[in-house]
Order: structure tokens, then C-alpha cells, then sequence
């Protein structure tokens, strides 16, 4: 039988051209990371499944340890960097400010760019509370943008405080089915969709309202203004916009505010955001390079209080991203000097030399 | 910087010609046979209905227009911001008069249908997992040839239910033409995607 020699479908590999340009990529993001400040933190490969986030659960690759626990490769950061900072680290005072460069796995067939294996580089702005530590990560994301070369893009700003306001005035419980279905209607901004989920729901007319608008694209959905006139009357809506409005407000000081767009109706992840979240999208890539947002209840949840943000770049949809909008650098393979002729010690001496003032030198022959 | 819009050459064809005229947008010939036809503003792709919202996911359009059964049964991470109002149709369960489904269902159970996902979906809600045989279409005769218990598939009128002796036993949903627009091109081309939005809600 001959041997099989195709990797398994979902698993990722890189050489030569691409797994430079990937490394010039990671190298330049790497250091706008720690151009401000952050710490690298290299977090396990695996560890025990229940750590990682349930959205997740039914993604993970398991294996079952040596004492006979379920053990899980990581199919992201965030929960391992907070478990850390709430564990190993719990003396550290806060802010934490640190950041990872690394693959990830997830049980789902390639989509969209996307391999079962991939490569994630973000950060976590642990103990960052307000605006300012909002207004730093967005500056940072923007920041690694420009420092591949890409030039198009635009990152998508909501308020988790928004939509689980109104889903909660809009008359739903927690646990309550209907729930999420309006709120998958509304990240799909399907309007038929969400009228079917707040039929049963009986709460207030104006949640109703809004919720109905922001799947509609009335107006209120990219406008701050229109948003606070319409929910005046809802505190925790008044106050996500309130938050979002002093983001804005800095980032058009910052001269960044070409750079976002207000949208009012992005709600996925919700069950795990607390604040601002945002999403990056590029011209020419159908979907998105990266994206984040404040989670200010998690770290609580595993004992030590604080608030958080962070926010992450898938590094293969950044490759594509930069290809597609015409960027992207590759270094030449390095010249080679033959082998032969001359005695090989002193051709190791020279290529020592040669390579000790930064060139880089290959040896010709002897294959 | 114009916008790709995917279409099927299916029921739901007429119907956007129809959409786009009134809009005041161009569209291509019905007749053409090629399966990528620029406009001058817009550029359309032709495209079977089940990819249609696959295309526009992967970015390849910024929209679409197909059934809301198609994103139902592929359940594609796209936009849906219009129904459009046509094409009107029933996602159904159907069996034969005598199976008596209505009241309880057998252990064994054997779906026909072109809607796996939906099929499963809607036993699953039953604590149900039948067989499903997939098919392409003609799903109508699979329960008179003994091929599956019973379908489930798209209703306009009923008739071809009938004329192939079945009856309908539960709705599932009921489905219309949608717009289904690309997540990333919503906002990198904001101005196109609000303009096509605005004139297909007058028209």
C-alpha cells in the first residue's frame, strides 16, 4: 500500500514564500503590540476543556490526560490569558497589558479563509476600564492595520449595552429561547426574522421599536444621535451610547474617525460582551480580518474582579487581505556561495563572517 | 467601484427582473447564456440557487437574491436585510394520506428531500433522528416508490402534492425572495449597498 501522504483536511502548512511573508507579517504586528506597552504571554497548548468559553465546546479537539481529565487544544486566547491572570498570575498588579502570537484549533470544516488550524494574534488589556482603555485598543488595531500596508479598511463599532438592553426591555428573559432567536435574526439583520421572535415577546413598544430598526437600517442603526433620541427613556441604552459617543468623540480628536463606522446592530458573541465591540473588514475580503470587545465580567467569574478588553487579527485573513489589496513583501531566498574547490574550513570561516554583518549565505553544491 | 449581485436562473428570475425594473436598475437579458453579464453599474453573476448565498459569503458578490428555504437549508453567515416580497412558498412535511403521521411517528423513519439540513432540524425539535435520503429533485415520488416514508420539500399550490398522492401534514416555515448581502461589503462599500437597499425597498 502506498503511503499516505496528504495532511488531514482543516490542518495548515506554510513553506518557503508564504511562511515568509506570514512571519514579516506577524513580525510587524508583534511590534505595534509592544510599541505600546504589551507583554507577551505564551499560554499552553492545551488544558482542561471546561477553561475554554462554551460558545466554543462543541469546537474543540479533546483528549483525555494522563488522571484521566478532558483536556482540550486551545481553540482560543482569551480564556486561557484570563485564567492565567487570575491564577498564575494573580500577585501582578493590574493593568495587564499582554499579548500572543500563536495557532489555535477548532472541529469545524475550512470557511471562508479559514482552516480548522489557524493563527490568532491579539491582545488582552486586562484591568482596563472606560473609554481610555477602549480608545487604546481600537488605536492598536487601526495601528496594525497601517503597519501591514493595509490601506482599505474600516472597523464596524457597536455596544453589547445596546441590543441586551433592548432585548431585555423587549420583554425576554435570559434563558428564554426566543431570546436568542432575535438575536440571531438580528446579527443576520433579517427583519421578517425579528418580527417572528418578538411576536410572543410583550415588553415595551419602544425596545420593540428599535429592535425592529436596527434590522431595518432605519436610521438609528449608524447614528448615535438618532439612537439617543429613540431610547432615551432605556438607562442602560442611554449609557452604552453615552460610552460609544465619548469612543467617537476621542477617535475624531485622534484624527482616526474615518477609520470606524457606528454600527449600532453588531451583536454577535453577545453572551460574552459587556461593552464596545467591534469587528475589522477590508476591501476585497468578503469576511472579517479581526475584531473584539470589552468583557468586563469574565475575569470576576473566575474570582479575581476586572474589568477587560482585548481584541484579535486572524493572521492567515490578514495575509489575504494584504494580497489581495496589492501589498505584501517577500524576502529573496539567500544567495548561495559553491561549494568546492577551496578548502570547506575556510569557506565556513568566510560565511561566518559574511553572515555576522547581517547577510545571509547559502552553500551552493554538495546536494 | 460597482457591485456583483448573484442570481439563479430559477423560479425567483422573473420576479427580480420585475424588482429591479421598477427600481429604476438595470438588469441582464433573461435569454443570455452567459453566467457573468455586466450592466455598466451593476455586474450579475448567474449561479445555482443553492450557491447563491455562498457566493455572496465568500465576498465573490456583495449580494443576492435567492429563497429564504436556500438559507435556511445552508445556513450561510450572510445578511438578510430585505424580504423582497415575492416568490412566496411553504417549506413542508408531506406523506401519503394513509401514514397517519399527524398522530405519532414511527421509530424508523425514512425523509426524502433536497432540504437535509431543515429536515433534520425540524425532527430533531420531535426528539427524532430518521434516515434522510437526499435528493436533487422529483422528491414528490420517493414515498409512492417505496424510496422514503415521507418528503420534505417546497409547496406554491399544493398540486404537484396531490397529483403524486400526498398530503401535507405539518408546515415548517413559510419562505420567500431575499436579499442577502455580504457582511464585510455592508460596510466597505456602505454608499452602494445603502443605495441598492434604498431603491429595491421603493420599488
Amino acid at each position: 500500500m502506498p503511503a499516505r501522504l496528504q495532511l488531514p483536511q482543516g490542518a495548515s502548512c506554510f513553506t518557503f514564500d508564504e511562511a515568509r511573508r506570514r512571519r514579516a507579517l506577524e513580525a510587524r504586528v508583534v511590534s505595534v503590540f509592544e510599541g505600546w506597552g504589551y507583554d507577551e504571554i505564551v499560554p499552553p497548548l492545551f488544558d482542561e476543556a471546561a477553561t475554554f468559553d462554551p460558545s466554543l465546546a462543541s469546537k474543540l479537539y479533546t483528549f483525555t490526560g494522563r488522571e484521566g481529565t478532558t483536556l482540550a487544544l486551545r481553540p482560543d486566547f482569551t480564556s486561557l490569558v484570563a485564567k492565567i491572570a487570575a491564577g498564575r498570575l494573580r500577585h501582578v498588579a493590574p493593568p495587564l497589558r499582554l499579548y500572543y502570537s500563536g495557532e489555535v484549533v477548532r472541529y469545524e470544516p475550512p470557511r471562508a479563509g479559514r482552516q480548522s488550524e489557524f493563527h490568532q494574534m491579539g491582545l488582552e488589556f486586562l484591568g482596563g476600564g472606560g473609554p481610555i482603555a477602549d480608545i487604546e485598543v481600537i488605536a492598536i488595531a487601526i495601528e496594525c492595520l497601517e503597519a501591514v500596508g493595509v490601506t482599505d479598511f474600516v472597523l464596524a463599532l457597536g455596544h453589547a449595552g445596546v441590543v441586551t438592553s433592548l432585548l431585555d426591555e423587549a420583554g425576554f428573559k435570559l434563558e428564554d429561547p426566543r431570546r436568542d432567536a432575535a438575536l440571531l435574526s438580528l446579527s443576520r439583520r433579517d427583519p421578517s426574522a425579528v418580527a417572528d421572535a418578538l411576536a410572543g415577546a410583550g415588553g415595551s413598544e419602544v425596545a420593540r421599536h428599535a429592535l425592529m430598526g436596527l434590522a431595518e437600517d432605519n436610521g438609528i442603526r449608524q447614528s448615535v444621535d438618532e439612537a439617543r433620541t429613540v431610547l432615551r427613556d432605556i438607562e442602560p441604552a442611554r449609557k452604552a451610547l453615552d460610552d460609544l459617543e465619548s469612543v467617537t468623540k476621542t477617535l475624531e480628536e485622534a484624527g482616526l474617525r474615518n477609520r470606524v463606522a457606528v454600527d449600532l446592530s453588531e451583536s454577535r458573541g453577545l453572551d460574552y460582551y459587556t461593552g464596545l465591540v467591534f469587528r475589522i473588514y477590508g476591501s476585497g475580503l468578503g469576511f472579517d480580518v479581526g475584531g473584539g470587545g470589552r468583557y468586563d465580567r469574565l475575569l470576576g467569574r473566575l474570582g479575581r474582579p476586572m474589568p477587560a478588553i482585548g481584541f484579535m487579527l486572524g493572521l492567515d485573513r490578514l495575509a489575504l487581505l494584504v494580497e489581495r489589496q496589492g501589498g505584501g513583501e517577500s524576502g529573496p531566498a539567500p544567495p548561495s556561495i559553491p561549494v568546492g574547490g577551496e578548502s570547506l574550513g575556510r569557506l565556513v570561516q568566510q560565511a561566518r563572517e559574511l553572515r555576522s554583518r547581517g547577510r545571509k549565505i547559502r552553500f551552493g553544491g554538495g546536494e | 467601484m460597482s457591485l456583483t449581485i448573484a442570481l439563479s436562473k430559477g423560479r425567483l428570475l422573473t420576479g427580480a427582473e420585475a424588482l429591479f425594473t421598477r427600481a429604476g436598475l438595470s438588469f441582464p437579458p433573461q435569454d443570455t447564456r452567459r453566467l457573468i453579464v455586466e450592466t455598466g453599474e451593476l455586474r450579475f453573476l448567474f449561479v445555482k440557487d443553492m450557491d447563491v448565498p455562498v457566493y455572496v459569503e465568500y465576498g465573490v458578490a456583495d449580494a443576492g437574491i435567492c429563497g429564504s428555504d436556500v438559507l435556511l437549508e445552508t445556513g450561510s453567515d450572510v445578511l438578510a436585510p430585505l424580504d423582497l416580497g415575492y416568490g412566496h412558498c411553504r417549506m413542508v412535511l408531506a406523506a401519503p394520506p394513509a401514514s397517519g403521521f399527524a398522530e405519532s411517528w414511527p421509530t424508523t423513519l425514512r425523509v426524502a428531500t433536497k432540504y437535509a439540513k431543515v429536515a433534520r432540524g425540524f425532527f430533531e425539535t420531535r426528539g427524532l433522528a430518521p434516515e434522510i435520503v437526499k435528493l436533487q429533485g422529483s422528491v414528490e415520488i420517493a414515498p409512492g416508490l417505496g424510496l422514503a416514508d415521507c418528503i420534505v420539500d417546497m409547496v406554491e399550490t399544493g398540486r404537484t402534492l396531490r397529483e403524486n398522492g400526498l398530503d401535507v401534514v405539518e408546515d415548517i416555515a413559510a419562505t420567500s425572495a431575499r436579499l442577502v448581502v455580504n457582511r464585510a461589503s455592508d460596510h466597505t462599500k456602505r454608499a452602494e449597498v445603502a443605495s441598492l437597499l434604498e431603491k429595491l425597498k421603493r420599488g
